[in-house]
């Protein structure tokens, strides 16, 4: 059967079951709720899936999503205190978010390209920098007094579910989808993940090529921090800690392979809901959220432990 | 035969760190030529095979395009102008479909303003690979398929294909018959003659001896990073070619 039929169908079934457990989990509140934390999840899932098909993995999209909401949480409460509107703030919000995203993901670029740094230690010592640097410049508080009715604004529902950030994210995704899965870029990048010499050889320009991922997936993880920003009106250095798990979850039990070269989008978008199902789920049935990363952390091990078992009986055949 | 040479490299010399791979390398290879490459394993072809198809710079020496100093500064510099290079480890991005492979680097976009967003003509792209695979003459595969689920012998005709298929000047390949069976070797020899007779230089690295004294004009011997030996391939017999590569018998530096 087709992979993403199947990872619907598991979709499917843990909507059933927590609803079964507990039927408030069938309600357009619930699945609202869900959503949200979706939002900046498949983001994040996106940025890694593109980072992981080109056979590298990104850690620091939560930090880079903590230090981009704090970094332009202090922008708009600057431009909020000098009256300007709500609508300019939120637009500079963006785009400091964005920017400063952007910042960390060509940070990531040099540590790979120049320093020569693997994928791993490079992210892993932007994650370590961008979250010391969000706390240094918030001193570990939120940093509020941002634009009045933001949060009236990113709140409000249509449908029942649909928030504009939402939606917003929504075309993101198709579009990072469409971009991955149909044009030259995608191609290059699935082909860099299955074989970097033979892209190499073929003429293409890998370290560029990396550039421009690692920068995308620090564009994606700064819109990831405003979206936090909106849904709670305040930005936190600590927004995005151990958020790096979730998106690297929502991409292996998307079919994503750490090995590089194998993955798509649509099945991201789903391990994302899978994630952030589950997690609503376990609250609504009543377990304790200490036990969200463990349950994170498991997923991973199935996910992954699964992809080798269906990579060895197709070697099999 | 003699012809003005198509591309040659003089005095090339290239370490790895502290390992001097080649030392004071020349060859020239002719359009319509044939030149054979032969040495015992870490001699130095795969390394000579890399610097003429730029991936990797030389400390010294110098490349000559059709009588141009050419200096490359990546792979896609040589390609461009028409140096096409069969790696002998590079091989093939297994998880891309046939025809990706064969178009990698040179992807065919849609027309219009989809194109210049980069969308890929996928279709025409299925169809162009499975027409040039074909013309060169080797057993394709279809296009759609993943390289995953081909044989060794299949990959390995798809990257000859690949090679042989956009080659405009020189053709480089690092011992394209391995892991092939007798028949498709057969095919090689003869992708290998076609694009001699279209006027390409042909550089062949093998250890597959018969197939270099069968196929080929010119043989350079290399070891231990040296040519050793510059001859008509007329001038070389089975066993003389075999002690000159083990250096049983020297100095034959083509008269
Ligand atoms: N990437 C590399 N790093 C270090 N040494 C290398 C590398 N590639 C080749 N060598 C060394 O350079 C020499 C020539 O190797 P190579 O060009 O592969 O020879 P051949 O293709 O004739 O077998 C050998 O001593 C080999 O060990
Ligand atoms: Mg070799």
């Amino acid at each position: 059967m087709d992979q993403t039929a199947l990872l619907f169908l598991v979709l499917v079934a843990m909507v059933v079951v927590f609803t079964v457990i507990n039927p408030i989990f069938f309600s357009s509140a619930v699945f609202a709720n869900i959503l949200q934390d979706w939002g900046p999840i498949v983001l994040m899932a996106t940025a890694q899936t593109l980072v992981i098909v080109s056979g590298g993995i990104d850690l620091s999209v939560g930090a880079a999503l903590g230090l981009s909401g704090v970094v332009s949480a202090l922008a708009m409460r600057e431009l909020t205190a000098s009256g300007q509107s709500a609508w300019s703030a939120m637009l500079l919000g963006v785009l400091v978010a964005g920017a400063v995203g952007l910042a960390v993901g060509l940070v990531n670029g040099v540590l790979i390209n120049r320093v020569k740094l693997v994928p791993f230690i490079a992210t892993l010592c932007t994650m370590g920098a961008a979250l010391g640097l969000s706390l240094v410049l918030t001193g570990g508080t939120p940093v509020a007094g941002g634009p009045a009715g933001s949060i009236q604004f990113s709140s409000k529902t249509y449908l029942g579910m649909f928030t504009v950030p939402i939606i917003v994210v929504t075309v993101i995704v198709v579009a990072a989808g469409l971009y991955l899965h149909k044009t030259r870029f995608g191609r290059w990048t699935y082909a860099i993940g299955s074989n970097q010499f033979a892209a190499r050889g073929a003429g293409i320009n890998v370290e560029s090529h990396l550039y421009k991922i690692y920068a995308l997936s620090g564009l994606l993880s700064g819109l990831a921090g405003m979206f936090v920003y909106l849904r709670l009106g305040s930005g936190s250095a600590s927004s995005g800690v151990g958020q790096e798990l979730s998106a690297i979850a929502a991409a292996v039990i998307g079919g994503t392979s750490l090995l590089g070269g194998v993955g798509r989008l649509a099945g991201t978008v789903i391990g994302a809901f899978i994630i952030t199902g589950v997690l609503s789920g376990l609250i609504i049935i009543g377990v304790q959220a200490n036990w969200q990363r463990v349950v994170i952390a498991a997923l991973i091990a199935v996910a992954v432990g699964a992809q080798g078992l269906s990579n060895e009986s197709l070697r099999a055949k | 035969m003699t012809t003005a040479p198509i591309y040659e490299a003089r005095n090339i010399s290239k370490n790895y760190g502290s390992v001097v791979a080649l030392q004071d390398v020349s060859l020239h290879v002719g359009a319509g030529e044939v030149l054979g490459l032969v040495g015992d394993n870490g001699a130095g072809k795969s390394t000579l095979v890399k610097v003429l198809s730029g991936v990797h710079a030389p400390e010294a020496g110098q490349l000559l395009l059709e009588g141009v100093v050419r200096q490359w500064d990546s792979p896609h510099d040589a390609l461009e102008l028409g140096v096409e290079t069969l790696y002998q480890d590079a091989g093939l991005a297994p998880h891309l479909s046939v025809s990706a492979n064969v178009f990698l680097g040179r992807e065919v976009v849609k027309p219009g303003l989809l194109g210049k967003l980069g969308f890929l003509a996928q279709k025409d792209m299925d169809t162009r690979a499975h027409e040039g695979l074909e013309r060169v003459g080797i057993a394709v595969p279809a296009s759609k398929r993943s390289v995953t689920q081909l044989s060794g012998g299949q990959r390995q005709a798809v990257a000859i294909g690949r090679a042989v298929s956009w080659a405009r000047k020189v053709l480089i390949l690092d011992e394209p018959t391995n892991h092939l069976g007798a028949r498709q070797a057969a095919e090689v020899l003869v992708a290998i003659r076609a694009a001699k007779a279209k006027g390409l230089g042909v550089i062949l690295i093998s250890h597959t001896l018969p197939h270099v004294l069968e196929v080929t004009d010119r043989i350079v011997v290399m070891r231990l990073g040296k040519v050793v030996a510059d001859a008509p391939t007329s001038e070389f017999s089975a066993d003389s070619l075999v002690k000159t590569i083990t250096g049983v018998l020297d100095a034959r530096s083509g008269g």
